[in-house]
């Protein structure tokens, strides 16, 4: 996270296909086998198991845990992990003001996502229905679309940062805001280029003739095309998102104690990497493991359900290509 | 979808890039890589900092990133403050008197150069004052260590000069010792980043972004210093600060954490800072004493200082320690009581102040080690306590909105953690800042402690310790506007190469004519 | 092509100027600097010379078109901070990101592009799992982490490298690492889902059928149609680094435009903020038009190739 926030990360996912793999779903099959297909796959089982796990601790974990996140004991400061004989709270060891690290870990997962979630989905949510109209219309709308874009990804987003925490408070809800704007061009880029390639295909051109309105094409046609290139696009900005939340944390204007987040425990136990590993280690390993089941599962679900995926491999290569700017690389 | 070849790549595939990548670096390697990296050469101490200093300015080396390279090294003030004994020596005058209420005379010392050739004499003292003190330059050592008031300098023969001040000021001496003497050829009307002094050193070349050189000066008057050269670079980070010290790439590497693990490479000195809680006793429910009582009861200090500094600190009872003018030794700090504490809340409470009106616990991320850690025990502390308290961690500019006046309005009560340095030695510079009703860093005050503080400022000798000794008495007892927590102990790193003791004043002025190598 | 750079470039203009004038409402949202650049107990009246000097005191309008004018006369002005010119210094910074970003960038494309191939030669095989779990744990690891590991196992415990700095070329091995990780992590994903698909196109097949060579088929075939997904990716991640690869600029002491942005951004230094905002903006243009005309030429290329299939 070298440039928080404006590193646009795989702005498009659209030739991610498993081709390998995506020959066995190409029969349709309902629900039941769709788990059955799950339990096949041993890498997506462990994945899909790890994200519920995950998801049920960020859900309920932090209610269960009580105060034990924030019950201090400075005479308790820096226990190592992998000990039960100061119960069950500590063993994965205290933190640098005696706090069980399970416990501040286990509260952090619900702080992390209530930032990463949202701020993905919001960016996911108007990035893409804006690109996917400005790609239709083409003309105008596109070109002033991808010039806003411009502005956005070359403005400095820690600059964005400062003012929303000066202005406003740095709480969690903020910081999804400038994570959800910075975010925004990368989908609408993405989007764009698709929905341009798509309106100018049979089916679409023939719900024209038919005198659909645009929206009910876009609506119908256009977006359950695109959406699954989208949502890969979205698990990697998750792990995006995680990442600038703690460069944010890095440069002392993201989450703010009391809060915790995996991001900024990782920020602050940098400090102890030598007197205490496991201050930062283990939150780092909750993201790490985190993403990789998310991608994993993604990339298997994509393959799984998607109904456009025989439709893309009927396709000649090069239509893949997300952003060839069609037009505008011709005048 | 299956293959069995060994040897999937076009060999010309591979060229090209990495050609391109090649050539990246050897054309990166002679534009930004051209600093040689000095192998540590014995003539050479090499400092690292915590950051860049903005300028070498020298009437802006009050400044503490400007001070540590240009103090003492570069330039040199006319009296110098020794940090160790608390007395003013002579530097480039060589005694001092006051010859009336107002006007004191100096004498300046013979035979001395500056860098240029040029004589340093009354005239260029007389220069550097009006400089400083009384031009449109906007100097930060005017509102430090003068404020508002105009000196009248004159250049009596070429080794005599008078100062004259509007008031009586038993100080002054100490003042001037802030002054870093430039020659009358010094820009008037512009800050100059690269100034010319006295001093054992010169800078040779400022590589701005990464490195400043300073060599040895021929024409120095006093002692040549046991370097040739000083070279300071800087990282923001204090682990890899310490790790440049512990991997041989830096000799002396300031402001390192007590986590930096250093062993025997880390030195701890005590660097005169003083970290407390100053309360806003104009908002409920800070305005009933009994609840800043209850603060102070509440704070575990003796916790704090064993958990989160290793015991390196002391517990405070007042905004100065020991060795500044006025310190009172008698005071000690406020027990850990905690049943105290909240009866103090309860009974305030009884009587109708509003004990669960928010307070804003301030700080500054980042303004010293482990901040975060301490800003988060006092919140959990004052919580027990009974109180209802909010952690702000705020960026530096945002913090000076509320530290210093005019205070941002509107925000309730403010408990503002400060981190207060004394480098002057004398306590008016702390009193007349935090306690004075209308100081610039205090919140409030009574009519009859402003009398006790005015008394004070201008006494001397004695009677002047006394007097702020009994100020600071009356504040923990009467006014307890501030929690103190405690006297802070800085940590450098110094590799076994370098002897060097740092003092309370190290982290302001650095001066490498101190250090002399290990053999 | 010339009358499509011509537009590009002056549809450009406008969002410049976007850019500048939202960083300029932005920053001065931040207060006035008066109390970072005076004495704590400096006076209302050496606070409102100090703001008048400045101009902080004029509408905002004012001085924005003040701040316009002196860009028309190329003058950025000066740096509260340092009092040197503000131009100046971001152009002294730029050089030294752009170097490690295109080093960085370098490198990991062409990383990407052996490991990708490699996994995507058989996919779910076991170098195609060992390679995407490595990928994957690169692109989530946070980087300031990173440097600081880096920096304790290569410099102190080892010995093999420099902690930090800019001297000799060992010095630029730890910040090209941390920040390579992540592109490299995102590419080799990219690269092996494009080649995946390639690799399985009829073309391919008929390329094979008649007697091409796997090496052949990989690198003329399937590589040159799996490149537009990459270049989009590895031009996007570029920008990303242009625009300021603060943390490993902060951690390794790099004298970049990230950490000079940063610095002025929370040292309230306007002028070096808009002047090195408005060069990282015209490079991100500039960069952008490239890899536009990049596709342009690689759509040429890849026509014939699909076309012949």
């Amino acid at each position: 996270m070298n440039s928080p926030l404006t590193e646009p990360a795989a702005n498009q996912l659209a030739s991610a296909d498993h081709p390998g793999t995506g020959k066995n779903n190409d029969k349709r099959e309902g629900k039941l086998s769709l788990f059955r297909l799950l339990l096949k796959d041993r890498f997506a089982t462990v994945s899909a198991v790890l994200l519920v796990l995950i998801g049920l601790t960020a859900l309920i974990g932090p209610a269960l845990m009580g105060d034990l996140a924030t019950k201090q004991n400075l005479l308790f400061a820096n226990k190592a992990p992998f000990s039960f004989a100061y119960g069950w709270e500590y063993v994965l060891g205290s933190d640098s003001l005696g706090r069980s690290m399970l416990a501040r870990l286990v509260v952090a997962s619900r702080t992390t996502f209530s930032v990463a979630l949202p701020a993905v989905a919001v960016a996911l949510v108007i990035g893409s229905l804006w690109g996917v109209w400005a790609g239709y219309h083409r003309g105008w709308r596109e070109n002033v679309s991808m010039r806003i874009a411009d502005v956005i990804m070359s403005f400095p987003s820690l600059l964005l940062a400062v003012v929303v925490l000066y202005v406003f408070s740095p709480s969690a809800g903020n910081i999804v805001l400038i994570l959800a704007l910075t975010r925004i061009p990368i989908y609408l880029r993405t989007a764009r280029a698709e929905s341009a390639e798509l309106q100018s295909r049979t089916f679409v051109d023939a719900a024209r003739t038919f005198g659909a309105r645009p929206n009910a094409i876009i609506g119908r046609h256009v977006i359950p095309v695109v959406l699954p290139t989208l949502l890969t696009l979205a698990t990697l900005e998750f792990c995006y998102v995680m990442l600038a939340e703690s460069s944010l944390s890095f440069l002392g204007i993201g989450i703010q104690p009391p809060d915790v987040s995996w991001g900024l425990m990782v920020s602050q136990g940098r400090q102890y990497l030598q007197t205490a590993w496991w201050l930062s280690i283990f939150p780092g390993v909750a993201i790490v493991v985190t993403t990789i089941a998310a991608n994993v599962l993604a990339a298997w679900l994509r393959i799984a359900t998607d109904p456009a995926q025989r439709w893309r491999l009927s396709l000649p290569r090069k239509r893949m290509i997300a952003r060839i700017p069609v037009k505008e690389a011709k005048p | 979808m299956t293959s069995s070849s060994k040897h999937p790549f076009h060999p010309a595939l591979l060229t090209w890039p990495a050609l391109a990548s090649a050539g990246l670096l050897a054309l990166s390697g002679c534009s930004v890589a051209n600093s040689d990296g000095d192998p540590g050469n014995a003539s050479t101490v090499r400092v690292v900092l915590g950051q860049e200093p903005p300028t070498l300015e020298a009437c802006e080396s009050n400044l503490t990133s400007t001070g540590v390279v240009v103090r003492s090294n570069v330039t040199e003030p006319l009296i110098e403050r020794n940090p160790q004994t608390g007395e003013l020596e002579p530097k480039l005058a060589t005694e001092w008197e006051a010859t009336s209420d107002t006007e004191w005379t100096l004498k300046l010392r013979e035979g001395v150069t500056f860098q240029d050739g040029s004589p340093f004499n009354a005239e260029a003292a007389a220069f550097t004052i009006d400089r400083a003190v009384n031009s449109k330059l906007g100097c930060n050592v005017e509102g430090y260590v003068f404020g508002d008031a105009d000196l009248v300098v004159a250049a009596v023969d070429a080794t005599t000069l008078t100062v004259t001040t509007p008031e009586p000021d038993p100080i002054l001496p100490l003042r001037l010792s802030f002054l870093e003497v430039v020659p009358p050829s010094t820009s008037t009307t512009e800050k100059v980043r690269e100034p010319i002094g006295t001093g054992p050193y010169k800078i040779e070349k400022w590589d701005a972004g990464q490195k400043i050189s300073l060599a040895s000066w021929d024409g120095y008057w006093g002692d040549k210093p046991a370097y040739a050269k000083a070279e300071y670079q800087w990282r923001s980070e204090s682990s890899v600060r310490a790790a440049m010290v512990t991997s041989g790439e830096a000799d002396v590497a300031m402001g390192l954490s007590p986590d930096d693990n250093m062993g025997d490479l880390g030195i701890d000195y005590p660097n005169n800072e003083t970290v407390a809680l100053r309360l806003d006793a104009n908002e409920a429910p800070l305005n009933d004493i009994r609840v800043r009582q209850a603060i102070n009861f509440a704070i575990d200090k003796e916790g704090i200082v064993n958990s989160l500094y290793q015991g390196k600190h002391q517990v405070a009872a007042q905004l100065v320690p020991e060795g500044i003018v006025g310190h009172n030794p008698e005071l000690k700090g406020w027990a850990f009581d905690l049943d105290k504490a909240k009866e103090l809340v309860s009974q305030a409470k009884a009587d109708g102040v509003d004990t669960s009106a928010q307070i804003s616990l301030v700080v500054r991320s980042a303004q010293f080690p482990k901040i975060t850690e301490l800003a988060q025990v006092l919140q959990e502390q004052l919580s027990q306590a009974g109180l209802n308290v909010k952690l702000k961690m705020l960026e530096t500019s945002q913090h000076l909105t509320y530290q210093v006046r005019p205070f941002a309005a509107d925000e309730g009560a403010v408990a503002l953690m400060t981190q207060h340095g004394n480098q002057a030695g004398d306590a008016a510079f702390t009193v007349d800042q935090y306690m004075l009703s209308t100081g610039a860093q205090s919140y409030f005050g009574t009519p009859e402690f402003d009398a006790m503080i005015k008394k004070a400022d201008a006494a001397s000798g004695d009677a002047r310790k006394k007097d702020f000794e009994e100020i600071f008495a009356y504040q923990n007892d009467k006014v307890v506007q501030f929690a103190h927590i405690s006297h802070q102990t800085g940590i450098i790193g110094k590799a076994k190469s370098v002897n060097y003791t740092p003092n309370s004043s190290s982290g302001d002025e650095l001066r490498v004519s101190e250090m002399t190598p290990a053999s | 092509m010339l009358i499509y750079l011509r537009k590009r470039i002056l549809s450009s203009a406008l969002p410049l100027v976007v850019v500048i004038v939202g960083v300029f409402a932005l920053a001065r949202m931040t207060g006035n600097p008066a109390s970072l650049y005076l004495p704590l107990n400096a006076t209302q009246q050496m606070r409102d010379e100090f703001t008048a000097r400045n101009g902080f005191d004029q509408p905002l309008l004012v001085q924005m078109a003040d701040y316009f004018g002196g860009v028309l006369r190329l003058d950025f002005g000066q740096s509260l901070r340092t009092g040197q010119d503000a131009a100046a210094m971001a152009l002294r910074a730029f050089p030294a990101t752009l170097q490690l970003a295109a080093t960085t960038m370098v490198l990991a494309v062409l990383l990407a592009l052996v490991v990708g191939c490699w996994a995507a030669l058989k996919p779910n095989g076991i170098a195609d799992r060992i390679s995407s779990f490595v990928s994957m744990a690169a692109a989530s690891i946070p980087d300031f982490w990173l440097a600081i590991v880096g920096i304790w196992v290569f410099a102190i415990s080892l010995g093999w490298l420099p902690t930090s700095g800019v001297s000799g070329a060992s010095a630029w091995v730890l910040p090209i690492a941390t920040l390579l990780l992540r592109p490299f992590g995102v590419l080799v994903q990219i690269v092996r889902g494009s080649m995946v698909s390639a690799l399985s196109e009829p073309y391919i097949k008929l390329a094979r059928s008649r007697g091409a060579g796997e090496l052949r088929v990989v690198t003329h075939h399937a590589l040159r149609n799996a490149a537009a997904p990459a270049l989009t990716v590895a031009g996007d991640l570029t920008v990303g680094l242009v625009n300021g690869a603060v943390v490993v600029e902060t951690i390794f002491g790099w004298p970049g435009i990230g950490k000079l942005m940063i610095d002025s951004i929370l040292q309230r230094d306007f002028a070096v903020l808009q002047a090195a905002v408005l060069l990282t903006a015209v490079a991100i243009f500039a960069l952008n038009i490239l890899i536009d005309m990049g596709y342009a030429l690689l759509d040429a290329r890849v026509r014939p190739v699909t076309a012949r299939a």
